[in-house]
């Protein structure tokens, strides 16, 4: 038990040299590893739910994954206010998955992938892009630019300013609940490390050592607090996220 | 594999920045995301979606069937109505045609029982007519031979002035009547 306490940062396991100016090395991080056992994960369970699939007489299991289609069907419809954007609904429903996943796969002892920036950069990149391009739709791209003369010419800097910021906070609300629950959780068990080292060092002898290289504080109140910073938290931030991708992507399609 | 093991080892110990942003991760993560897109709708949505329209046009299917069966009922109903309503109409009529001939054949009875009523009075007159003028005819030739036979008496029997005279008028009365 370390008397100082780090943060757990993602591990680079290899790296490529790849020579490229900008883009650097390709570094194979935890970050990108565990999203792909989350993405293994809900392929798999997608397989799984739509197994022998039947019209009538349905199994637990098929009425399940026909809740989780209708759901997506029905979150993007509500919020959209019709069926004008169903081609959105794969796309709302992976990232929330995704999402969803990552945040939650921290409970089995593996780093979250939204602990990391470029996760949620590069998801809020993509929305950015959708909105930008269904407001260039629906307007034109002489409209698009001209909506950033509204109301007067002078707001231009800050209307340029406040499409910006959509991706950033997007991003970085996401990324900061889960980085912040990665911290908590992480300075919990070491403070309850340290308490139980500093308990069980108390016993005199062998046993007295013994016991106290043993967390076993750390049993118990994490799975309390982890109510909260993991699991609330998690699936908050991904309803948050599609929340917003829906609710950005349904307003650019109605300014005119 | 040992060498990997070392590398591997030696590469676990760098660790990436808390907040960076890293390009290769940044482009590895959006690709990542549009393939999770596909799988999740080839695996997730496609399958679902297909089996949500199966049944839901099977349940068209059956709500037309049902409504093709109510149709055809309806109209069997109607049909039967009508069918049902001429029957009546007939049956009427033919109660009523039957009822119109009894009545004429009774009329035409009483009417043939009163002829012949009325015939077997008349011969029946005519017959007691007849059988009194037989009967009177017969009373007379009776009292003719009565009276001969009171004559044939009275002469052998002796007779005084009055039961002559008597018998005179009478006899003088009844040959005139």
């Amino acid at each position: 038990m370390s008397q100082s306490f780090e943060v757990d940062y993602a591990k680079i396991y290899w790296t490529i040299k790849t020579g490229i100016p900008v883009l650097g090395d390709l570094n194979i991080t935890e970050t990108l590893i565990v999203s792909w056992i989350v993405m293994i994960i809900i392929t798999g369970l997608c397989i799984f739910l739509t197994r022998d699939l039947k019209v009538e007489n349905i199994s637990k299991r098929q009425a399940f994954a026909e809740m989780l289609v209708e759901t997506g069907n029905n979150f993007v419809r509500n919020n959209t206010g019709g069926t004008k954007f169903d081609k959105l609904i794969p796309f709302v429903s992976a990232l929330f998955a995704t999402s969803v996943v990552s945040n939650l796969i921290s409970l089995v002892g593996l780093r979250s992938p939204t602990a990391d920036l470029s996760t949620e950069a590069g998801w809020a990149v993509v929305v950015f892009i959708m909105i930008t391009a269904t407001k260039i739709k629906t307007n034109g791209f002489g409209g698009y630019l001209k909506g950033f003369t509204t109301p007067i010419a002078v707001m231009t800097p800050f209307n340029i300013l406040s499409e910006l910021a959509t991706p950033v906070s997007m991003a970085c609300r996401h990324f900061g609940n889960i980085l912040s629950g990665v911290v908590i959780d992480g300075l919990i068990y070491w403070a309850l490390g340290l308490a139980s080292a500093a308990l069980f060092g108390l016993i005199p002898g062998a046993v007295g050592q013994f016991l106290s290289k043993i967390p076993i504080l750390g049993i118990g109140l994490p799975a309390v607090t982890g109510v909260y910073f993991d699991w609330f938290s998690g699936c908050m931030q991904a309803f948050i996220f599609c929340m917003l991708t829906v609710m950005y992507i349904a307003n650019a399609a109605e300014e005119g | 594999m040992n060498m990997a093991l070392i590398a591997l080892t030696a590469d676990a110990a760098k660790t990436q920045d808390l907040v960076t942003l890293v390009p290769w991760t940044f482009i590895i993560q959006i690709i990542n995301l549009f393939i999770q897109v596909y799988l999740i709708k080839k695996f997730l949505f496609k399958p679902i979606n297909e089996i949500l329209e199966k049944r839901k046009n099977l349940a068209d299917k059956v709500i037309r069937e049902a409504r093709q069966a109510q149709e055809e009922a309806d109209s069997l109903k109607s049909q039967y109505e009508n069918s049902l309503t001429s029957a009546h109409a007939q049956a009427a009529s033919i109660v009523s045609e039957a009822q119109k001939q009894a009545q004429d054949k009774a009329d035409l009875l009483v009417k043939e029982a009163e002829q012949q009523a009325a015939s077997i009075k008349a011969k029946a007159t005519a017959d007691i007519e007849q059988e009194k003028k037989k009967a009177v005819n017969e009373a007379k030739d009776e009292i003719g031979s009565l009276a001969m036979e009171i004559a044939g008496k009275v002469v052998e029997k002796e007779i005084n002035e009055a039961d002559h005279r008597k018998l005179i008028d009478d006899f003088i009365t009844k040959v005139g009547a």
